[in-house]
């Protein structure tokens, strides 16, 4: 097997890196690939909650870098989702723990054992940063549109340009109504400012909260927008490029479409 | 509707996403500007020697300055004594 290591960054905390990581994971799973998540987060792992896999945890990614144990034995596999597995951060170390040298090998090992790598990588730039960034193939960086995730945002991505890496982005938490008001930018001001291409649009939803609360994957979750949208971010992801893009919109201008559509001035 | 009448009762007459879009640009223009010693050192170095290739000029008296305003953009200033030209024949 010859996989590829994505790694998930944004930069700035709290923008979704960790539910873009576990809902882009199960998709890709739920599409036929052997997918592991990594969380890279040493000594603040979360990825485990998120994915309800916290009570199986024996060894971490330090385990498994270190040769501790087999990467199999790091490697959680994921009851709801087949072929879906966590490996997880160590919760007692910090991130000066690994170095790049060692995650270079490392990546080399996940390649062959999976199709697809997601890393999550923690906020910051310093040796976290480049522990996550150093083995992968290709980058996916997540924006929330609020002035400072973007500027974070434009660091990143000069960061992961330095390394030959081109990102793509992915805009979160999009509140259509504001977007609509003009009070929030809108993702076209993002790729404006970023010069980055866009891989998808998710937009703010409850779903994502109540996911995290019972650890279910949010991409199984019915009537989830931003589980939707993961699911056809990891259509992209998978080769499908000819899925579109879908602009999250408030249902005032849903209707106003409908009403348009009938003749029904709006 | 409302918005808009919201908006002239609130004294906000602009979308405040174009404040945030205008504060980002300048921001990140800003963000790149500042540059390491190192990189400055580097780039006087550089300078130099081309700028010698052409004219014969005191070495230590070049300045190099990196300008911001916030108004318009920035500059890469640079000053420097020229003492002489090169001959042709010097500069090929």
């Amino acid at each position: 097997m010859d996989g590829k290591i994505i790694v998930v960054t944004s930069g700035k905390g709290g923008v979704g890196k960790t539910t873009a990581t576990a809902s882009l994971g199960a998709a890709l799973a739920l599409e036929g690939n052997k997918v592991a998540v990594v969380d890279m987060d040493i000594g603040l792992r979360n990825l485990d909650v998120v994915m309800g896999l916290e009570n199986r945890i024996v060894f971490n990614v330090v385990d498994a870098v270190k040769g501790n144990c087999k990467l199999k034995q790091a490697a959680i596999k994921d009851r709801r989702v087949e072929n879906l597995y966590l490996i997880p951060a160590s919760q007692s170390d910090n991130k000066d723990v690994l170095n790049p040298e060692e995650m270079v090998k490392f990546g080399k090992m996940l390649r062959r054992h999976f199709d697809i790598v997601l890393i999550d990588c923690p906020a910051g730039i310093e040796r976290g940063f480049e522990n996550s960034v150093v083995s992968a193939d290709e980058a996916l960086v997540i924006c929330t549109p609020e002035v400072s995730a973007v500027r974070d945002a434009d660091r990143v991505i000069g960061l992961l340009y330095a390394r030959s890496i081109t990102p793509k982005l992915i805009v979160n938490r999009i509140i259509p109504q504001m977007v609509e008001n003009g009070d929030m930018l809108s993702h076209t001001d993002m790729v404006d400012v970023l010069s980055i291409e866009l891989i998808g649009l998710v937009e703010m939803d409850d779903h994502v909260v109540i996911s995290t609360n019972t650890g279910m994957p949010l991409v199984l979750q019915k009537n989830s927008k931003a589980g939707e949208a993961f699911r056809r971010i990891a259509m992209r992801l998978n080769g499908n490029t000819d899925v579109p893009i879908q602009v999250p919109q408030s249902q005032k201008s849903i209707f106003k479409k409908i009403r348009n559509k009938l003749g029904i001035g709006g | 509707m409302f918005n808009g009448l919201f908006r002239k009762f609130s004294g906000r007459n602009k979308d405040s996403k174009e404040l945030a879009k205008k504060r980002l640009k300048f921001a990140l223009i800003y963000d790149k500007l500042e540059v390491s010693d190192d990189i400055i050192k580097n780039l006087h170095k550089d300078i130099v020697e081309v700028i010698s290739r052409y004219f014969e000029i005191d070495q230590e008296a070049l300045e190099l300055d990196i300008r911001r305003s916030s108004e318009d953009l920035s500059a890469l200033v640079v000053n420097t004594p020229i003492l002489s030209a090169k001959r042709k024949k010097d500069s090929l």
